[in-house]
């Protein structure tokens, strides 16, 4: 047995939360000091309300700060000095990195990074990757297309940074990269959910491998919310036969929480690194009662060349009641990031929520991975129309699964669906992220 | 283990490490060389900082 510490910071990582608290607070100060005085843009936001630095003294004075939105970071861009406008807190010969954001819900948002926040956003993910179980002896194949979105990039250095093997998968096709897994042995991966079953899919189908019976032991997903609901969790670990682990993170943010390999059935924040807020979609009221979900406001301690202070993420979390049994002493959110305020909707009057139905149509044997939803207005009625698909050869017990689907969805969502059962195949497939849910009333 | 390392003692090597990197920063203005290698061990020393010195810190202002 290595004596290895299970931590990647064993101080941090078990600090009594009293002590994380302060730790936080002391930081939030130091970074919005930073921003004041460094971007023009943080401080006429805050001039505006009348905030000065010296006013943080505690969480409650934390409440009082404007948040910022992606909409005010679009504006911002269309600012000096190009391409960043004036969130900017060094000198532009100081950047070394640039990302984007995918741009699916607008245009894109351009982030800058100096080496230092590019180190910092490696320690966040060699952070998490060590509690998921990567150790120096691991060789990482990461099947990313290392493009300009951040994606994996950090993944990949975060793993370097714990002394793994990293190989990366760049410009290769699924197949590609399969045979390449075949070729090299490697022991954990990192990719969508989406992607993960699909690269089975492509072994199971096209390639008459089964990918369990290759290296894989560890799964880190990101992106999508996937490896937080159960029932894929469970697809994807059954086909590689390995244990898959969730993460979260975004460009604008950094990688800020985590499941560790207890697999608790919620992620652990960091909150050393990260102050995590949750606040009532509607009124923007703090929720501090575990069970609760709004949308979470965070700050990102450390980072400095664009900061991210008070970003209204649009992520649907709420706290979770448990202590992790790892012994880390951060706090967790149940069940990860259970959805985006943009997804969640009220439908015929109840609170709805996409991954509800993923989870539904995942856990019943007999259906495929695939499906497509969409809620329309027909006669001032809404309209839920699942379409969901049979597994490849599958011909057995069809009434059955049908009969399953609809009670489940029913006793889970509380509503009603227009079913439309498809033959494997027909269903669009996603190659990185899925975009299964249409709401066609808007 | 956070019981068998001294913090303290570590934090003042992580303060002698930085207070090296920037004397020899005040010296590079014309050696890239020094200057970008510099730049990258000052930023893995900001790391330790976020890791170690400022749990040191938030302590001595406790005491």
């Amino acid at each position: 047995m290595s004596n290895q510490s299970i931590y990647w910071n064993p101080v941090l990582e078990t600090l009594p939360y009293e002590k994380i608290r302060k730790l936080q607070l002391k930081k939030f100060q130091r970074i919005f000091s930073w921003a004041y005085e460094h971007s023009k843009f943080h401080r006429t936001l805050y001039d505006n309300d009348g905030i000065k630095p010296k006013d943080i003294q505690s969480f409650s004075d934390i409440k009082q700060i404007p948040t910022v939105e992606k909409s005010m970071m679009r504006d911002i861009q269309g600012k000096e000095p190009f391409p960043y406008g004036d969130a900017l807190c060094v000198p532009l010969n100081e950047v070394t990195a640039y990302r984007q954001t995918s741009g699916t819900t607008g245009q894109p948002v351009y982030q800058p990074d100096t080496w230092q926040d590019w180190e910092w956003w490696a320690e966040c993910w060699a952070q998490l990757l060590w509690a998921q179980g990567y150790r120096p002896k691991d060789r990482v194949f990461i099947p990313f297309g290392y493009n300009v979105f951040v994606a994996f990039w950090a993944g990949h250095y975060g793993a370097e940074k714990i002394g793994c093997e990293v190989v990366p998968g760049g410009v290769l096709d699924t197949r590609a990269r399969i045979l390449k897994i075949q070729e090299l042995n490697p022991t954990a991966m990192m990719g969508t959910p989406t992607y993960m079953l699909g690269m089975a899919d492509t072994a199971i189908n096209k390639m008459k491998l089964n990918p369990a019976d290759l290296s894989i032991e560890i799964i880190t997903c990101a992106g999508e919310p996937g490896a937080s609901i159960p029932s894929t969790k469970k697809r994807i670990e059954d086909a590689w036969g390995a244990k898959v682990y969730d993460h979260a993170g975004a460009t604008e943010i950094g990688a800020w929480s985590f499941e560790c390999t207890e697999q608790p059935g919620s992620m652990h924040v960091n909150d050393a690194f990260f102050l995590v807020e949750i606040v009532d979609v509607e009124t923007g009221e703090a929720i501090e009662t575990p069970g609760v979900r709004g949308k979470m406001i965070i700050t990102a301690l450390d980072r400095q060349a664009q900061p991210c202070i008070r970003f209204d993420s649009k992520d649907i979390i709420e706290w979770d009641t448990k202590i992790c049994t790892c012994g880390r002493t951060s706090k967790l959110i149940k069940g990860g990031v259970v959805g985006r305020t943009d997804d969640i909707t009220k439908v015929k009057g109840v609170l709805f929520s996409p991954s509800s139905v993923e989870n539904v149509v995942r856990g019943i044997e007999g259906l495929g991975n695939d499906y497509e939803l969409k809620v329309e207005k027909i006669n001032d009625r809404d309209k839920i129309t699942l379409q969901v698909e049979f597994v490849q050869n599958f011909s057995e017990e069809m009434d059955k699964i049908k009969s399953k689907l609809s009670d489940q969805l029913r006793l889970k969502t509380n509503l009603n669906y227009e079913i439309e059962f498809c033959q494997y195949g027909e269903l669009p497939r996603y190659p990185v992220k899925a975009k299964r849910f249409k709401d066609l009333r808007k | 283990m956070s019981q068998k390392i001294n913090l303290s003692e570590v934090d003042k090597e992580i303060k002698q490490l930085k207070r090296t990197s920037e004397l020899l920063m005040d010296q590079s203005e014309r050696f890239p060389a020094l200057q970008k290698n510099i730049t990258r061990i000052l930023a893995s020393i900001k790391m330790l900082e976020i890791n170690i010195s400022d749990i040191v810190e938030l302590d001595n202002e406790q005491r």
